[in-house]
């Protein structure tokens, strides 16, 4: 989601409560002149408020698998579960008073550190990544049917090619067929397509358009814009003046397909990084549990 | 603004009225020409447009009850502006002499309009001084302006979650009314799902009725729908879809088993009426998702660009 001016109140929020919380473990601190630990009540406190923001926190997941119920707007629970789940990481700091303590209090330090660091990995490229899609890959689909619509450009391409290489069907006033045109001021024009352009023309719809076009990734150099206008204009050559409309629309077909390995590659961007900050959550949060149960136990 | 027309009046100006008809793209009157006429709106839409130094400028779009032609006849010259049919237009045509008479017999209105003239004259120099023309027009053929409720996707908030594809299937019986996909303006992308058309054509023809508009905006459709799929076809933007459902049987012999049958029903967007806000919207984690009246949305994005070249415009200055 943006961070923007609608973010306001939460941020002042929790520099308001992370303030008030480092005034008070201050001034506990000077008085008692130590630190306090995470089992002093103070820092029993801190430790139990940031365990249950980041319950709440964890709950975004729920709220997301039933959003039609009516219990809050979900870019509300977005933007708390943004900010409450950064306080609830600064209050277990307080909680732990800056230290690592035992290995299951270390490894638990690492994955919330590894949790925050994720979601605000996540945050910025959900600020940053939808502009550049949008700006990058004008024709953009829905993500799932990315494979459909490339096996319908395929069709489409052949199609193309089949009316590209097509004798006899001239568009305008029929001449002498030449195959070569010998200078732009030439007198005569090319009108048809013979054999020999034809067999370059399929030759490079089999050996370049095609494993392009089909592939969801393909390295070629019809994905790069320049080089790929560079192929199609030595191929307009081969072409009469009347069959390079259909030569354009080939050359279409290959930027929609460059668009939709840029959405592809944009989409699994923006949401990959999913894939380590939901388990690392669950992870955190049940070993969190253990570690309230074995700290307050032993 | 027409309020204290006497019913004398009214009836006298009836008989010497017209009623003309303009096709889509037909011009009704051109910049600088006589102005001898003022027209109320009664069918579609009209475009108001002004050239000026840099191009042609669209100035504002009019639907059914608005009027127009009135700047030209007040200040006695020529037209200030073009009024072009957007689509089939009918217009009540009152001639000059009979337009000068009522605002003679009505100094009231004759304020009234003077007024709002005054306004747009100002609001018109404005818009030339600082806004660059929207490229609306194409989208017009697609019918946006006859929508009363556009869904529009933010696409540089929205990360492509399909949460309110979700939403909408969740509120539905697990059948979503809207597509992710659509006409796309500038960053906005125009969700394809009902848009509550003024004119909807999808209810023409439906014969067992159960397509209708209810006391407000949203179009439904109720449960005896036979699912002929004839309002589907009608809709020329591809807004209702043909579903199958499974309904129980209770006539027949299948009675006895209690057997379900697949029936198709057509299911369309009812801004989930049952709700204060419609489901996509409120599921919508970034903010993203809005359902909006299309000429206040593209006036609004008219007025932020505006607002965006002049305060880049002193910087230029000082550059």
């Amino acid at each position: 989601m943006r961070v923007d001016q609608t973010h306001r109140p939460w941020l002042i929020g929790t520099a308001a409560a992370l303030l008030i919380s480092l005034a008070v473990y201050a001034t506990v601190a000077v008085r008692f002149r130590e630190i306090p630990r995470g089992g002093s009540p103070l820092g029993l406190t801190f430790g139990i408020a940031g365990f249950l923001l980041m319950l709440f926190a964890g709950l975004l997941g729920l709220r997301k698998r039933f959003p039609v119920w009516r219990v809050g707007r979900v870019q509300n629970w977005m933007r708390a579960h943004l900010w409450l789940g950064m306080l609830s990481f600064l209050l277990v700091l307080l909680h732990s008073a800056f230290t690592l303590g035992g290995t299951l209090t270390t490894i638990l330090m690492m994955l919330f550190i590894g949790v925050t660091l994720s979601g605000i990995y996540g945050a910025l490229l959900q600020h940053f990544l939808p502009r550049i899609l949008t700006v990058e890959a004008p024709m953009e689909t829905i993500y799932d049917e990315i494979g459909v619509i490339r096996e319908q450009l395929w069709d489409e391409s052949k199609t193309l090619l089949e009316d590209l290489l097509r004798q006899g069907e001239l568009t305008g006033n029929s001449s002498k067929p030449i195959s070569i045109v010998e200078s732009p001021t030439a007198q005569v024009r090319v009108t048809e397509v013979d054999e020999q352009s034809a067999s370059a023309l399929r030759n490079f719809f089999e050996t370049e358009m095609e494993p392009y076009v089909r592939s969801p990734r393909s390295k070629s150099i019809l994905a790069e814009p320049a080089l790929r206008k560079a192929m199609f204009k030595q191929l307009s050559v081969l072409l009469p003046p009347e069959r390079q409309p259909m030569l354009e629309e080939l050359e279409g077909i290959c930027e929609e397909k460059r668009q939709l390995d840029r959405q592809a590659k944009l989409h699994r961007w923006l949401h990959i990084w999913l894939l380590v900050h939901v388990p690392l959550s669950y992870l955190v949060l049940l070993l969190a549990v253990v570690h309230a149960f074995m700290a307050l136990r032993y | 603004v027409f309020s204290s027309l006497t019913p004398e009046f009214m009836d006298r100006l009836g008989q010497r009225v017209e009623l003309v008809r303009y096709s889509p793209g037909e011009v009704i009157f051109r910049q600088e020409d006589p102005a001898d006429s003022f027209f109320l709106v009664r069918i579609g839409f009209v475009k108001v447009s002004q050239v000026y130094a840099g191009g042609e400028i669209v100035l504002a779009y009019l639907s059914r009850g608005s009027y127009f032609g009135e700047i030209g006849l007040l200040a006695g010259g020529s037209r200030t502006a073009t009024c072009t049919a957007l689509d089939h237009v009918e217009v009540v045509r009152i001639q000059a002499e009979d337009f000068q008479e009522m605002v003679q017999s009505f100094p009231d209105i004759r304020t009234r309009l003077e007024t709002t003239a005054h306004q747009h004259l100002e609001d018109n120099k404005m818009r030339i001084k600082n806004l660059r023309n929207l490229p609306v027009d194409d989208f017009l053929s697609q019918g946006l302006m006859e929508a009363q409720s556009l869904l529009v996707l933010d696409l540089d908030r929205c990360t492509r979650c399909d949460l309110c594809v979700k939403a909408c299937a969740d509120a539905h019986d697990g059948v979503t009314r809207l597509i992710r996909d659509g006409l796309r303006f500038e960053n906005f992308l125009i969700a394809t799902s009902c848009r509550q058309c003024r004119d909807p054509l999808c209810m023409v023809g439906c014969p067992v009725g159960s397509i209708r508009r209810r006391n407000s905006l949203e179009i439904i459709i109720e449960d005896w729908c036979i699912g002929c799929g004839l309002c589907a076809n009608n809709c020329p933007y591809g807004n209702i879809t043909m579903h199958p459902f499974m309904v129980e049987n209770s006539e027949g012999a299948a009675q006895e088993f209690n057997k379900a049958e697949v029936k198709m029903k057509a299911t369309s967007c009812d801004l989930c009426h049952d709700h204060p806000e419609p489901s996509c919207v409120y599921a919508c984690p970034h903010d993203a998702a809005h359902r909006v009246e299309p000429a206040e949305f593209f006036a609004q994005i008219a007025r932020d660009k505006a607002l965006k070249l002049t305060t880049k415009e002193p910087s230029r200055r000082a550059g």
